[in-house]
């Protein structure tokens, strides 16, 4: 199975989380405003629900906007240089891009996983163990590799072509 | 020091002329500048600030606007704003012209996105103005300067970034005092449009009759109620500006899908999955701006700054001066979000040191970032502009210099009439 493959597999799966954990969080937050008019008092989990899902919602859609070339960039003094040197910059800058998401998401991440898990840390109101929210981070992590893997691929494919 | 902060800064750049997506750069410049202080765990501290960072309730209005302003966009707003605006401005000579500033103000306000502002009404305004013999550099000068009065004037997800990024700034003050400051802009614009107009014997469109203007005003109504919910409710104390922001998408959701029936229910995880991937772009630049920020403040570079601009000045004009020419220099080459995520914690200490409150830096920011999404060469608002209308960076340029004098005299007009931002705020005590 090639890297393609895997990757708009993956992103399916990411997708669909993404969109459970949207409509999640807007139903979470309405629920409170809806709970502190009509109950008369606030559900105490809302807050803290709504700031877990927006970690997981802002970590996996930053992997997936990365895959659709979402995020901004300057891309001015690039776009100058000759085509072939814009292929390689293309290959520097996804390079870049796997070394900051291998050392601080996959590996700093996982420290921050490991060592919030073994502090017994919990939340406050519904007692969640706070380690299981920062798994997303190596997640996220991995899931930028695999993007920029899928694009180094994909140049790597054009060079070959072009040969 | 010196050292770190010339990693900090060379890496920066280095990072952002290479075309590293803006976030990753700033994550990447300050894994480098702690790495090289040496004992610091720098993986761990970026992981925690990427994470931690982002999960505050406060930023959640940002997702929130995001997702009501993609479903009032597809629900029709634009064509129901066109209409209600053609119905008071259309008359006077030159009306297309106000008719498009006018629908700008209200969309962007609406929709909190310059970018959606200029797709959305530029796709209808600028051919519809071609047609009629505008020129086409001036369509899409007006356009793309419009379109950024949108994120003055409340709700506005930039205005979130500030406070969030200011800390201890609140929300809501940061959108009522945009919104005479954004009105201002607009009439700048709309006031340039008036002279060129008249210069170009533009003709007036016809005058609505009064039962065509109830008609486009009855359609328009349900999509401006949006913004008296938001700003009613947040300015009455009924709710935070993230529950606002969450009132804001089930009002937008029944008017899209049941009210207007533009939107169908299979369209719903289309829309979920387009704002999240939007919300999160925002929400990582957020998350390793704040690792960044974290190594400015460890390096003491407020400090230094601040040191620095007061001893070439202690003149509070001059210092405003220098501060609004270095955000115009850094706002042709820089989008908004990350430039106020870097630029706030740096220049915020020094103005508040001259009297400046932080809610009038934040407008004044703000309408100084605005500029550069109009001006090569990182523009946002016109490349896209200048897509829509089908012409070159080149050609419309030149058009653009007056709009570019109008929106640099209100910037001004903002910097030294602080009134004219407070006033509101202040009316309503959340200053």
């Amino acid at each position: 199975m090639d890297i393609h493959t895997i990757r708009s597999g993956v992103r399916r799966i990411i997708e669909i989380l993404l969109i459970l954990a949207m409509g999640l969080l807007v139903i979470d937050v309405l629920w409170g405003v809806v709970s502190r008019f009509v109950l008369g008092a606030q559900s105490r989990y809302t807050e803290e629900l709504a700031t877990m899902l927006l970690i997981w919602v802002s970590l996996l859609g930053a992997s997936l906007a990365y895959g659709s070339g979402q995020h901004l960039g300057v891309d001015y003094f690039v776009g100058k240089l000759h085509p072939d040197a814009q292929g390689f910059m293309r290959i520097v800058v996804a390079l870049v891009v796997i070394a900051f998401a291998g050392s601080v998401m996959v590996y700093g991440g996982t420290i921050l996983f490991g060592q919030t898990l073994a502090s017994g840390q919990v939340s406050p109101a519904m007692g969640l163990k706070m380690g299981y929210v920062y798994l997303v981070v190596p997640i996220s992590g991995v899931l930028f590799i695999l993007e920029s893997l899928s694009m180094l691929s994909a140049s790597g494919n054009e060079v070959g072509e072009e040969c | 020091m010196d050292t770190q902060v010339l990693i900090l800064v060379v890496s920066f750049l280095l990072l952002l002329v290479m075309n590293v997506p803006v976030a990753v750069a700033i994550g990447v410049s300050t894994l480098l500048t702690i790495l090289s202080i040496g004992d610091a765990p720098a993986f761990y501290i970026i992981a925690q600030r990427m994470s931690s960072g982002v999960g505050s309730f406060p930023l959640l209005a940002i997702p929130f606007f995001i997702l009501s302003g993609v479903l009032m966009g597809e629900g029709g707003l634009a064509r129901r704003l066109i209409d209600f605006a053609a119905a008071i401005v259309g008359r006077f000579p030159g009306g297309l012209s106000y008719v498009n500033t006018l629908t700008c103000m209200l969309f962007g306000s609406i929709s909190g996105s310059a970018a959606a502002a200029v797709s959305s009404i530029g796709g209808f305004m600028i051919p519809e103005m071609n047609e009629k013999g505008y020129d086409k550099r001036f369509n899409v000068a007006v356009t793309t300067t419009a379109a950024t009065t949108g994120l003055m004037i409340p709700p506005s997800n930039i205005m979130i970034v500030y406070a969030v990024a200011a800390g201890n700034v609140s929300i809501s003050a940061m959108f009522i005092a945009g919104i005479i400051p954004g009105i201002v802009v607009g009439m700048g614009i709309m006031l340039v449009c008036a002279v060129m107009s008249i210069q170009r014997g533009y003709g007036a469109g016809e005058r609505a009759t009064f039962r065509e203007a109830a008609i486009a005003f009855k359609r328009a109504v349900l999509s401006l109620l949006l913004v008296v919910i938001v700003l009613g409710g947040i300015l009455g104390g009924v709710f935070s500006a993230t529950e606002a922001a969450a009132i804001a998408v089930a009002y937008s959701f029944v008017l899209a899908v049941w009210v207007y029936k533009q939107v169908k229910m299979k369209d719903l995880s289309r829309i979920l999955l387009q704002s999240g991937k939007t919300t999160a772009v925002v929400m990582l630049l957020i998350g390793t701006s704040k690792a960044m920020s974290w190594i400015l403040a460890y390096q003491n570079i407020p400090q230094t700054v601040s040191e620095v601009l007061l001893g070439v000045s202690e003149n509070p004009i001059m210092i405003f001066v220098i501060i609004n020419l270095l955000l115009l220099f850094v706002g042709t080459f820089m989008d908004m979000t990350p430039a106020v995520l870097i630029f706030t914690p740096i220049f915020l200490p020094v103005v508040v040191e001259l009297g400046m409150h932080p809610v009038h830096f934040g407008v004044m920011m703000i309408a100084n970032l605005c500029i550069g999404l109009c001006t090569p060469p990182v523009g946002t608002c016109l490349f896209l502009g200048c897509g829509v209308g089908k012409i070159s960076i080149a050609q419309v340029t030149s058009t653009l210099i007056p709009f570019f004098i109008a929106m640099f005299v209100a910037l001004m007009l903002i910097t030294y009439w602080p009134a004219l931002t407070m006033v509101l705020p202040q009316l309503f005590g959340l200053v």
